[in-house]
């Protein structure tokens, strides 16, 4: 456990940081870049931390027990849902930098709030938040956050290969000719939009008690930046690129340790020489390595009728 | 009236900061198309260049701390033209980094014809280096011009209206006085003379203006000379109105930036300058029981612009060919 | 696997098919009256009104700028009229959003190609049934898809088929030659399941040869699949022997519909052609 003790923290970082990269892959499926992550990672980590801390809510941490940590969750899924929705449907109107820069508003408009509302504690935040099931130390965290990646994987596995995702891809290549095949673009956009932000909230729930505190500092404009990076240096074609460029740069603060005051200048080096050396992101750049199969024709000419299938 | 009068006179003058520095990041994007992040750190940088050439000593942190380049007696030491002088110098130094930073961050990407998104973290990094570059040499402490900068004029201007006092600080008239005049020139420069043709040119379409024999790279190293020369130059003059507050105090105002230049229309440069003014007026008229708030609102107005004029206040409207 | 069986009677179309009104062969499909769209100063269609018979080849021709182009956006969606209406099988389908127009089975291709350049041919395919299919979020995440994914599946590469394009389904629709690549595009536009099928200058960079093939194909699809076709194209000598009844449009303004001997001896329209 020698290694868990000193790396985990670590590791449970790195696949904490590669969930928030893929929280902005699932818009960018649908060819929206979104910077909100950030904003949603702050409103899924307030919900949590308030309903593991305030006396409000003393009397549903003691009947509920543990499972107060799973209900944070749900909470905060659904609140990053609703304002998904509500800051979707007009913003997704704009396309490219237009999406970025609004998104990035929006970003900067919930930390002012954060800052100076009382229910989040101001500019201090919350603190003494309660370990998750009882954890007594950071690395028992994967428990959580390895299955979660998992999860996220597999669901955005089985989209990319389903009809949503097809639609997704369609409005990435071109919205308009998606619009003209019979893809309503906006319920798309939007869907997409909602699901990262249903991630990074859920993500901001998970991340309150590994933190220990919650304050303003978690969604800023460094954030989206942040996450942006993940994505377009692991590559923003694939769900391994997000997951991998999050994990990466998670890491790399640690690895430069040695370099003391240097490695946050190193940090900045490594953005710059891999947006200009790696434009596809490190998994594009694999990806080339290897061809991809062609499609197989299904073998069955004889067609049963849909309503006869089990 | 005389409050009302008062908030004119502080959001005219930061207004027009925000717009020499918003011009900055709107001729490159007009240029190139892309949003140049490091212009924030360009911004900073020019308020530590003058301060250098003003005070010459950053006590505390740092690898640089406890000297002193220059001396009670040494040319930048006391008048206000001194002032001037080393301003301007750190303007131009400003201009300089701008350059090699296209030289080495966006000039390669450009060749390959990468995603411009990409632009966006390679200028971030940029960003990160030159901050953080600044806390290694002379440490994160912020630190004040002398009150003696500007020679022997008066610090404020108070008058009498109506048996109460406007304050009218000599800063802030300073600061309107050069944006405006910058604003005029640079408005004469693109709007009048070859050079200024040339650059529309290029923003307009690049292939051709190569075609008609203008050399783009000439153009873009210029363009990101004046970025680079006019965020210095905001960053000297809000930090004399304020402080140099530290390596990262540009990120804001690199955010804050950007709502200005979607507000007035990206790529836009008259928009660039009723967006700075805008903005700068409306934080100025932010009642003080809200002031906490007031960081709010150009990102409010970002917002909302976009919802209901995403080509901004000035900018033009793309029809998309089918 | 071609053929007419492809769309009738095919579980696919039960239910989720384009809402088929009856009609009878000589009906009037498509109407608009009126139409006018202006792009600022410039009026690009000026109060257009022809009506389209169902199973007719319509052609549409006129000089380049003369507004074809704009006038089948107006028709899909893409550009909202500025003023006149356009009904379908008898309802009022202007303003409606392009997803709208081609659920209700106005499918087209585009002038300047506009497949998914980076999907490969099969996939362009299988995007463009859409409409047709149903499987949500849950659906496609619990694997109950299946089905239908099948089914999907099989008329991509059925309408591969009849393009030509099965052997390449797997390659990257940007890679393929020009008049490939139109194929390509009429074999997405017909996925969508139309009634009503829109081809944008459909010979455009084709030889001699192809334009032949491309005539007997569109009547072959025509016959098939029970279509109606609106074509735009500028080689005169295809349109007369393809079209049953052609439209001229002249700076916007329709200024002869007939069949296509009659058109060709107008004198409004000669007088286009020749006096500019």
């Amino acid at each position: 456990m020698d290694f868990l003790q000193t790396y985990g923290f670590l590791i449970v970082t790195m696949l904490q940081q590669g969930l928030l990269g893929l929280s902005l892959y699932f818009p960018l499926m649908a060819g929206q870049l979104s910077l909100a992550s950030p904003g949603f990672y702050a409103l899924g980590g307030y919900i949590a931390a308030i309903m593991l801390t305030a006396p409000q809510f003393a009397g549903w941490r003691d009947a509920l027990g543990s499972w107060i940590f799973p209900v944070t969750w749900l909470f905060s899924a659904l609140a990053s849902a609703v304002l998904g929705v509500i800051v979707g449907v007009p913003a997704l109107r704009l396309r490219g930098i237009y999406l970025a820069l609004a998104t990035i508003a929006f970003v900067q408009i919930l930390q002012v709030l954060s800052l100076n509302l009382s229910i989040t504690g101001g500019a201090v935040g919350l603190f003494a938040i309660p370990q998750a099931f009882g954890f007594v130390d950071r690395w028992q965290y994967i428990w959580i956050f390895l299955p979660t990646v998992i999860v996220v994987l597999l669901f955005a596995h089985r989209l990319q290969g389903s009809r949503v995702g097809r639609a997704f891809r369609a409005i990435r290549e071109d919205e308009l000719a998606a619009d003209a095949m019979g893809i309503p673009p906006t319920r798309y956009k939007v869907l997409a939009f909602v699901i990262g932000a249903v991630l990074a909230g859920v993500v901001g729930a998970m991340s309150a008690p590994f933190l220990n505190t919650w304050n303003a500092r978690q969604g800023t404009f460094d954030a989206s930046i942040a996450f942006l990076a993940y994505t377009l240096i692991g590559g923003s074609r694939s769900m391994w690129g997000p997951l991998l460029g999050g994990a990466l740069l998670a890491s790399l603060p640690e690895l430069l340790r040695s370099l003391a005051d240097w490695r946050l200048v190193i940090n900045g080096l490594v953005l710059v020489v891999a947006s200009l050396y790696l434009p596809q992101g490190i998994v594009g750049a694999l990806g080339r390595l290897r061809r991809k199969a062609p499609p197989q024709r299904p073998v069955t000419p004889s067609t049963p009728a849909l309503g006869d299938t089990p | 009236m005389t409050e009302l009068l008062q908030n004119l006179i502080n959001g005219l003058a930061i207004g027009s900061v925000y717009a020499i520095f918003a011009l900055g990041y709107t001729l490159v994007f007009s240029i190139l198309g892309i949003i140049n992040f490091a212009h924030g750190a360009v911004f900073t940088l020019g308020a530590y260049f003058t301060y250098t050439l003003v005070v010459g000593q950053f006590e505390n942190n740092g690898l640089i701390k406890g000297i002193n380049l220059f001396p009670a007696g040494s040319p930048f030491h006391g008048s206000a033209w001194a002032f001037a002088a080393a301003a301007l110098i750190g303007a131009v130094l400003s201009g300089l980094v701008a350059v090699v930073i296209e030289r080495l961050a966006f000039r390669p990407m450009r060749a390959r014809g990468a995603d411009p998104l990409l632009a966006l973290v390679s200028s971030l990094g940029v960003a990160l280096v030159i901050v953080n570059l600044i806390q290694i040499l002379v440490g994160a402490e912020s630190y004040s011009f002398p009150t003696d900068i500007y020679g022997d004029l008066k610090p404020a201007l108070i008058f009498s209206l109506g048996g109460k006092l406007i304050v009218v600080r000599t800063v802030q008239v300073i600061i309107f006085a050069v944006s405006m005049v910058l604003l005029l020139i640079l408005g004469y420069v693109i709007g009048r003379t070859r050079i200024g043709k040339a650059l529309r040119a290029v923003a307009e379409n690049p292939g051709t203006a190569s075609l008609l024999g203008i050399s783009v790279t000439r153009f873009i190293i210029i363009t990101f000379f004046l970025s680079g020369f006019l965020g210095g130059l905001a960053g000297t003059l809000v930090s004399t109105a304020f402080s140099v507050a530290g390596p990262y105090f540009g990120v804001a105002y690199g955010l804050k930036g950007l709502a200005v230049i979607v507000l007035g229309g990206l790529g836009s440069i008259p928009g660039a300058v009723v967006g700075g003014l805008v903005i700068g007026l409306a934080e100025a008229f932010v009642p003080a029981e809200y002031s906490a708030y007031k960081d709010a609102v150009a990102f409010a107005l970002l917002f909302v612009i976009l919802l209901i004029r995403p080509q901004g206040l000035l900018g033009r409207v793309q029809i998309q060919k089918v | 696997m071609t053929g007419p069986d492809l769309f009738k009677g095919h579980v696919l179309s039960k239910g989720h098919a384009a809402p088929s009104v009856p009609m009878s062969a000589g009906q009037q499909v498509l109407q608009a009256s009126g139409l006018t769209r202006r792009f600022g100063g410039l009026i690009a269609v000026n109060n257009v009104s022809f009506e389209v018979r169902r199973g007719e080849i319509f052609g549409l021709i006129g000089p380049n700028g003369a507004g074809k182009t704009t006038l089948f956006n107006l028709m899909t969606g893409l550009t909202p009229p500025s003023s006149g209406t356009l009904t379908f099988g008898g309802q009022d389908i202007t303003g409606f959003a392009p997803h709208r127009v081609a659920g209700l089975g106005i499918g087209r291709t585009f002038q300047n190609i506009r497949l998914f350049k980076v999907l490969s041919a099969l996939e362009n395919v299988k995007i463009a049934q859409h409409a047709r299919t149903h499987a949500g979020l849950t659906q496609g995440l619990t694997g109950r898809d299946r089905a239908e994914e099948r089914l999907v599946d099989e008329r991509a590469w059925a309408l591969l088929d009849l393009v030509g394009l099965a052997g390449r389904a797997g390659e990257e629709a940007g890679n393929f030659s020009y008049g490939d690549q139109r194929r390509l595009e009429i074999a997405r536009a017909l996925a969508t399941q139309p009634q009503v099928l829109l081809l944008d200058e459909p010979a455009a960079g084709m030889n001699t040869s192809e334009k032949g093939e491309l005539t007997s194909f569109i009547r072959r699809v025509r016959g098939e699949y029970d279509l109606t076709v609106m074509v735009i194209e500028h080689h005169v000598p295809l349109v007369m022997n393809l079209c049953d009844r052609v439209a001229v449009l002249n700076f916007g303004e329709l200024i002869a519909v007939g069949d296509p001997a009659s058109v060709q001896k107008d004198p409004k329209v000669i007088e286009a052609y020749l006096g500019g």
